[in-house]
């Protein structure tokens, strides 16, 4: 899908030649490739790879970075088109911006060509610092060339939500506060924080997931129909439904956050997160997050969005679940109908890729008894075309300009607005404990029954 | 069939994944998940049992056999299996040693079907309390099998101390026949009982069972009569006008009695493991009426009223062995 005319240029603070940056890239595209490896393809890419090295701080090395850039526009005939893919510490965003206005390399006009710019999460760690950084990237580029990635949109499924909702007649007379009990949203993470221990210390699963990923998912399931699927289009949508978003008053019942403690996972010991290499043993950053919203609108006033995400529960799973109202009469005897529960739809985020509809239905026999079946519909068995990576389809839509699959930044300043008060709220206090290997602490449990729910079970 | 030694569970969830992708569409409906936790001496007559239970009931069947406590490093090993020698539908059996044993749980949580109702099955005899096996706190429905207890009379007392609704007893299944006959003997007649007996085993848990049931829905108690034959010899209900109705099985019959009428007789089978494996999972909702009798067993009332859901008590045995205050 890439076009003829085309270089890869690294930069970093390692004393490497191309070669090095070469073997590198070869490594990753050989152990993560979904297709076959072809050498005559790897051999085309790998005449365009080139590799500058230098520190944030080295004005030198800048230079030599521009230059480079210069050169490949003559002999690789780029006609100065560039995205920059920043994977940087957000504490050297300044730094590297500032390098890059010095030099010219993020200005369309003196490149002659398109120059944007990929943004990792996080975008701030809280409103003021995402206004911040969001006035400074938008200064240094211009606004319509920062690209805001956040991988859970690149992903098949989360753009198939919009193809279910629009295209279909079927859903969305019943995608409103009339039919709809309640949605769950749930982002679940067997694995625990890696290597990420300082990054994750300072920021926690509110900010880590539930400000960009899980808000993300919630808007586009809340959203109104776009007028067309463009990108500034989907957009406004999608700011419509994070500006509606509300917070419950009473934080204490409708907002839990948890640690991990020591358990067993998966069939093996995992350490307690207090106990993981570079975390301090009182650390009171939350692992598990899971909170009420609501979406003041007239679709779904009422209607509560219960978000939850986590590290070390059973199992890597996301998926957004629609439970539907129970039927308003049922002309059965109690004991017929024990066995139902809501109706639902669920999207299945990853893995299993698909669409589960649940419904009750009559058990064969001689009795009138209602059980819940599910009707699946699984990406891999009615398409068999692979899908696309989600890095691989963002990028490459960041390469033809399309940000149709990237949050705009009144979207990110809108959802640093829900998780502010959060934040604040939790500030010094101890999160719940719960075991590795456990769907959560039993307080998130607590805060569903409460409302007379249940979590799903993913 | 994938077979993994010496592995994680997480790979287990994979090559499940796997399976089912190669397994295709099929597979795709799951109506629970059954846990068969099982001795590794009996391994064969569960996976028999379970197989037929799976070819009546779509399902996962996740099998734990526990293995070496005392093992020094906790082990896992699993076999994956789709539409194979245990049933049409997918299959673990997982051999857990070590500590490993003692958190079993962490193992099938990552394997439960979502969101499909979970039994687990003890095979073999029944834990003193549920809240100790992490495998019976986090599924809906409980079946164990006191007839597999050493005392079975103490053992069937202890289900009803420890009765949480959503419990069942494979003893209770094995008189469905029973049960069935005699309310058909009540057809029509409208009688009350003035007394009744059950000729049997008083020490076997269907004997009590039956009795139980008859107690709590006549309202007077009723004994099981030691006569030293079968589990379950006659049942004889004396009507409040003289009249005396009586069931007996006899050589794979059932024998139904009623004065003045002539003898109704039905097959009576016994029925295999596996058969009453898949009567139990037919329902998945609380069973009311076996909580009733139960109560009547044991003398002990309210068990309809208990909370459906346990927390798990962490009990090691390892420690329990070694300390005498156990005891």
């Amino acid at each position: 899908m890439l076009p003829a005319d085309f270089a890869l240029l690294g930069f970093a603070r390692r004393d490497w030649g191309d070669g090095d940056f070469a073997a590198l890239a070869k490594k990753a595209a050989k152990e993560h490739a979904r297709t076959q490896w072809n050498d005559d393809v790897w051999r085309r890419l790998n005449e365009n790879l080139q590799f500058v090295p230098g520190s944030f701080d080295d004005d030198e090395a800048f230079d030599t970075l521009a230059e480079t850039l210069n050169n490949l526009r003559n002999t690789h005939g780029i006609k100065g088109n560039a995205a920059f893919y920043l994977s940087i510490p957000p504490a050297m965003f300044p730094v590297v911006l500032k390098q890059m206005d010095r030099t010219g390399m993020a200005s369309n006009a003196r490149s002659g060509g398109w120059r944007r710019v990929v943004v990792e999460k996080p975008f701030g760690h809280d409103l003021k610092s995402a206004r911040e950084l969001n006035e400074l990237v938008d200064s240094v580029f211009t606004a319509n060339d920062v690209f805001r990635i956040d991988h859970y949109l690149g992903k098949e499924t989360v753009q198939n939500l919009m193809a279910l909702r629009f295209a279909n007649q079927l859903f969305e007379p019943l995608w409103n506060s009339h039919f709809v009990d309640s949605v769950q949203i749930t982002m679940a993470e067997d694995v625990g924080i890696g290597g990420r221990a300082a990054f994750y210390d300072a920021t926690g699963a509110a900010r880590d997931v539930l400000q960009n990923h899980l808000l993300q998912l919630l808007a586009l399931t809340a959203m109104e129909e776009p007028v067309e699927f463009a990108a500034e289009e989907i957009r406004t949508e999608k700011i419509k439904v994070l500006r509606a978003v509300s917070l419950p008053s009473d934080l204490d019942a409708c907002a839990v956050r948890g640690q991990y403690d020591q358990g067993w996972l998966a069939g093996e010991r995992a350490k307690a997160y207090r106990d993981e290499d570079g975390i301090s043993p009182d650390s009171k950053t939350e692992t598990y997050a899971a909170v009420r919203l609501g979406v003041e609108t007239r679709r779904w006033a009422g209607v509560p969005f219960y978000m939850r995400t986590g590290k070390r529960l059973p199992r890597r799973v996301t998926e957004i679940g629609v439970l539907f109202k129970r039927a308003p009469h049922l002309p059965f005897s109690r004991t017929d109908t024990q066995e139902l529960g809501h109706n639902q739809l669920v999207i299945r985020v990853q893995p299993d890729e698909g669409v589960t509809l649940k419904f009750g239905s009559k058990v064969p026999g001689s009795s009138m008894e209602v059980r819940d079946v599910a009707m699946d519909f699984l990406y891999g068995e009615a398409f068999t075309e692979s899908s696309p990576e989600a890095y691989e389809r963002l990028i490459l839509d960041v390469l033809i300009g399309d940000a149709t699959l990237f949050p705009r930044n009144d979207e990110v300043e809108a959802s640093w607005k829900v998780i502010d008060p959060l934040e604040e709220f939790w500030a010094g206090k101890a999160p719940y404990l719960y075991r590795a290997g456990e769907w959560g602490p039993k307080e998130a449990d607590e805060m569903l029954a409460r409302d007379g729910r249940e979590w799903r079970r993913p | 069939m994938t077979t993994l030694w010496d592995t994680t569970g997480t790979a287990v969830v994979k090559a499940l994944a796997a399976e089912r992708r190669t397994g295709g569409a099929v597979t795709s409906g799951n109506a629970l998940t059954l846990v068969v936790v099982v001795d590794e001496r009996d391994v064969h007559e569960a996976e028999e049992a379970a197989t037929l239970a799976a070819s009546k009931h779509p399902m996962r069947m996740l099998m734990v056999i526990r293995r070496h406590i005392d093992a020094p490093v906790p082990r896992l090993d699993a076999e994956v299996l789709m539409g194979g020698r245990l049933g049409p539908g997918e299959a673990v059996v997982m051999r857990m040693h070590g500590r490993l044993a003692l958190h079993a749980e962490s193992v099938t949580l990552p394997l439960l079907a979502p969101d499909a109702p979970v039994v687990a099955w003890w095979h073999g005899a029944p834990p003193d309390r549920i809240s100790y096996d992490p495998l019976g706190v986090f599924a809906n429905r409980r079946i164990t099998d006191v007839s597999r207890a050493d005392d079975r009379v103490a053992a069937l007392r202890q289900r009803a101390v420890d009765f949480a609704p959503g419990d069942t007893d494979l003893a209770w299944t094995r008189i469905t026949g029973w049960r069935a006959a005699l309310a058909s003997a009540f057809d029509g007649w409208h009688e009350g009982a003035a007394s009744a007996v059950v000729d049997g085993d008083d020490a076997d848990p269907s004997a009590q069972l039956l009795a139980g049931w008859l107690s709590s829905r006549f309202g007077f108690y009723i004994p099981v009569n030691k006569t030293g034959g079968a589990p379950i010899d006659q049942v004889r209900i004396t009507l409040a006008d003289g009249a005396v109705i009586s069931a007996n099985e006899d050589y794979g019959r059932l024998i139904l009695h009623r004065e003045g009428q002539q003898d109704s007789v039905a097959p009576f089978p016994e029925r295999s493991l596996g058969e009453l494996l898949a009567e139990e999972l037919r329902r998945l909702d609380a069973d009311r009426v076996f909580a009733e009798a139960l109560g009547a067993v044991s003398g002990l009332t309210g068990l309809n009223d208990r909370p459906g859901q346990r927390v798990h008590i962490w009990k090691d045995p390892a420690l329990a062995d070694s300390s005498p205050a156990a005891s």
